[in-house]
């Protein structure tokens, strides 16, 4: 009985890491697409890149011949996900959802990845961009990034609420920190959300956050939005000025959300699916459910996203060596 | 008054939605799914929501589909009970404190009552957390966005002390548990400063050990292991079964810890971050610490059972709070809840009981009545998982075994996982051999990460000066309990050893 017990339980676990050593094996198509199209998304289900992919599967079937399933795949903060990509066959059918998030534009300059952000990944088309909005609590003694300037300039310290330590958020408020004089003191959090409950709850003094993350609360007007980190204005935050225009040159890309695919797809697969991209986000009702969330649909060909990323890339690098910013 | 009213008319208005045939069927399914999820360890509610949501779209009406997605979230906590208590697997993170007493009364052949209770208790718990979040929802709301990282300290420093108390006999190992569980805890992605820590160079383990991951290898593969180097007789019951539900004598012994379990579950449920994990963990402290009989603890004690099972339940409904009232989802599956919301159009937050008071009172109405399905739908349940325990061990253990790949790997869709759970799994069975207690390294493991951040938040908000700890109020309260907490244990060690105390030890 023993055994028998050992034999099956081994030979159980011995099927599983077989099944993960071969991997799925390659199929062959005729034309493309004649199966589902994966969109993976290296984050966890709920978050605002898996939001914007699930919208856009749920348009797609409109456009595309296929339906597009979208894949959650989330871990090391999205490099996991983006690499399983990258290793995966270039045919076209297993794509990366949140090309141009924080890992791919400002984790690089830090820390080295397992794959090359833009060497192993070809662009497809940039659906959205996320930028920076600094918000603050409406009941706040400042309404605008100008007062809250000089009511810190009265303080010591002024704390910041930031999603990650050294992402583009945590980068904005530190290059701010430096254009406007006040010292401010930025305090990580693991991810937006909590980050956004501390202004909510007062515990903080002001932070940054993607729009998606504050539309509620700006919404419900328990923030207010007092500047963006764009170099224009945000379609979704038509009213809030750039930082740029209020007179502190600070301005970063935010976080791009397009789709990659993996190097070596046929350029074919890749046409067909900027195509059929821009036509999802040429849809009215898409555009009006994106911009409801925070996520303005700015759609861009695989040329112009690839061109944009690599600027978005080097921005960033420069305000990282301009403020001597550091991972420990 | 006229608030009383209002809230009565809305729940009236949400029971005639949550009523009709199209919503009493999402409701049952979203029960039913929820109770298979909960079941089938490692595979979580919020995977199944995140799996159904392109269904969602078809759906079409957002109240059934969130009352269906709700109906998943709750009822996993009621199917989570299931294995921990069967096979000592957990089903579900927040039911891994339910493993140390649920398996023990089964091995004594006490699993019937140890589901019935679990499934009383939930039921029980789910209906006052219910309530809690139909009449006191705003102004709670309110009260949990006052905690920020000075608080978050406080309660988890409280928190830890308590781990102290749930281990076993032996203090040192369950020090050295605790401090394993706090450095397990530190795996991963420095989030204050940045810094990698303990990952050996692999990406995977980046966002830091996955929870259920570890509890499944722990308990599960571990135990597993264990018997399988012992002269095994075919099934899993040591003993005869006795009865297949909780008597009167367990009714007793457990309807104080359903109702302590109740209210920590529903306090800690609102405020966000893993709500039901730490409030099972809070419940099982705090009745091992009321008990009379805390030497029972770990031997197949009900109250264990049952206050924990009840918290998780509570904290279910309460985590609903947040998301409706102020629209901030705490946890990963009201996360997905609110994807979903989003998707349909709908944006929670306060305006949502004016804008949309079919989704709020409807869902809210939909949760009652699922409770109470649940509860239907439980308790003949009892009598068939206690005949499962009659399969001979060598079929269980494989398909045990089979059923915790599956779930580890759909969690996040990733083989590593599989490899984790297994080394946790060989960890557990030394842990096993060695008479180690896992319930401290587990607590350190979930609060460690809480309180390490709140401390560095909290000193960089308040430039270094620890005072922020004491000078704000709901701060400065914890960190008195946990000084007069102290206080009297020592006072307790002292007059207790004064009158006439043998010398020596």
């Amino acid at each position: 009985m023993r055994k028998l017990t050992c034999r099956l339980t081994v030979l159980i676990l011995g099927i599983f890491l077989m099944g993960i050593a071969a991997g799925p094996a390659a199929i062959a198509a005729d034309k493309f697409p004649s199966k589902p199209i994966e969109l993976v998304v290296p984050f966890s289900a709920g978050g605002s890149t898996d939001v914007m992919a699930r919208l856009v599967a749920k348009f797609a079937p409109k456009y595309f011949d296929q339906p597009l399933v979208v894949v959650n795949k989330p871990g090391g903060g999205g490099i996991t996900g983006t690499e399983g990509v990258v290793r995966s066959t270039p045919d076209g059918y297993s794509l990366f959802v949140g090309y141009g998030s924080g890992h791919d534009l400002v984790t690089p300059h830090f820390q080295k990845l397992p794959y090359d952000t833009f060497g192993d990944l070809v662009p497809v088309s940039r659906i959205s961009v996320h930028s920076i909005v600094a918000v603050v609590r409406s009941d706040a003694p400042y309404k605008t990034l100008k007062e809250f300037v000089a009511w810190g300039k009265k303080k010591d310290q002024v704390t910041a609420a930031v999603s990650t330590k050294a992402g583009s958020v945590d980068i904005t408020f530190q290059a701010l920190a430096k254009a406007s004089g006040v010292k401010i003191v930025t305090i990580p959090f693991k991810g937006g959300a909590d980050a956004v409950r501390t202004i909510l709850g007062g515990q903080t003094d002001i932070g940054g956050n993607h729009p998606s993350e504050v539309m509620s609360h700006i919404k419900a007007k328990r923030l207010i939005p007092v500047g963006v980190a764009l170099e224009e204005r945000d379609p979704s935050l038509p009213d809030v000025p750039t930082f740029k225009e209020l007179g502190y040159d600070v301005v970063t890309v935010g976080s791009v959300k397009g789709v990659a695919a993996p190097k070596g797809t046929p350029p074919e697969v890749v046409k067909y699916l900027a195509e059929r991209f821009k036509k999802v986000c040429e849809d009215k009702e898409f555009i009006a459910a994106m911009t409801e969330i925070g996520q303005p649909v700015m759609y861009q060909g695989p040329q112009e996203f690839g061109k944009y990323l690599k600027d978005g890339f080097n921005t960033y690098g420069k305000l990282i060596k301009e403020f001597n910013i550091k991972m420990e | 008054m006229g608030e009383l009213f209002g809230i009565f008319q809305g729940l009236a208005d949400g029971f005639g939605i949550a009523f009709s045939l199209n919503n009493l069927l999402f409701a049952l399914l979203g029960a039913l799914l929820g109770t298979m999820v909960g079941i089938l360890p490692g595979l979580g509610p919020s995977a199944t929501i995140s799996l159904l949501l392109p269904l969602s779209f078809k759906i079409g009406s957002p109240v059934s589909s969130i009352i269906m997605m709700a109906g998943i979230f709750y009822g996993a906590m009621y199917g989570g009970s299931t294995t921990s208590i069967l096979v000592n697997i957990p089903g579900e993170a927040a039911s891994v404190v339910t493993c140390i007493d649920g398996y023990q009364m089964a091995k004594k052949g006490r699993a019937g009552p140890a589901l019935g209770i679990a499934a009383i208790g939930s039921f029980i718990a789910g209906t006052i957390g219910v309530i809690g979040l139909t009449f006191v929802a705003p102004p709670l709301a309110e009260f949990a966005l006052s905690f920020g990282p000075p608080e978050y300290f406080s309660l988890t420093l409280l928190g830890l002390l308590m781990a102290t108390l749930i281990g076993g006999d032996s203090v040192v190992k369950g020090l050295i548990m605790v401090v394993a569980g706090l450095l397990m805890g530190s795996v991963g992605l420095d989030p204050i400063s940045g810094a990698i820590r303990f990952t050996w160079g692999i990406h995977m383990l980046q966002e830091g050990i996955d929870f259920v991951t570890m509890a499944m290898g722990l308990f599960g593969i571990g135990e597993i292991l264990f018997n399988l180097e012992r002269v095994l007789k075919t099934n899993l019951v040591t003993q005869k079964i006795t009865h297949l539900w909780p008597g009167l004598k367990d009714w007793a012994d457990s309807k104080w810890a359903i109702i302590r379990g109740s209210f920590i579950g529903f306090f800690i449920g609102i405020l966000p971050g893993g709500g039901a994990v730490i409030s099972s963990l809070a419940s099982y402290a705090v009745e091992k610490k009321v008990s009379k009989n805390p030497q029972e603890f770990g031997k197949g004690a009900i109250q264990g059972v049952a206050g924990p099972e009840s918290a998780n339940n509570a904290a279910a409904s309460a985590s609903f709070i947040p998301l409706l009232t102020l629209g901030i989802p705490g946890n990963a599956a009201i996360a997905m809840i609110f994807a979903a919301l989003l998707i349909q159009g709908v944006t929670p937050g306060p305006f949502l009981i004016s804008e949309k008071p079919d989704i709020f009172w409807g869902v809210i109405a939909s949760m009652y009545i699922g409770n109470a399905m649940l509860l239907i739908l439980n308790l003949p349940l009892v009598g068939v998982w206690v005949q499962l325990l009659r399969v001979p061990y060598s079929i269980l253990a494989p398909v045990i075994v089979l059923f915790c790949c599956v779930g580890v790997y759909s969690a996040r869709n990733s083989a590593f996982d599989i490899w984790v759970m297994g080394v946790f799994g060989v960890i557990g069975y030394f842990l096993r051999k060695l008479d180690f207690e896992a319930g401290p390294m587990i607590l350190a493991f979930v609060l460690g990460p809480i309180l390490e951040n709140g401390l560095r938040q909290s000193l960089l908000m308040s430039a270094g000066s620890p005072l922020i700890f004491i000078t704000r109020p709901i701060s400065g309260s914890l960190i008195a309990i946990l000084v007069f907490f102290i206080l009297t244990q020592v006072v307790y060690r002292l007059t207790w050893k004064k009158p006439g105390a043998p010398s020596g030890c």
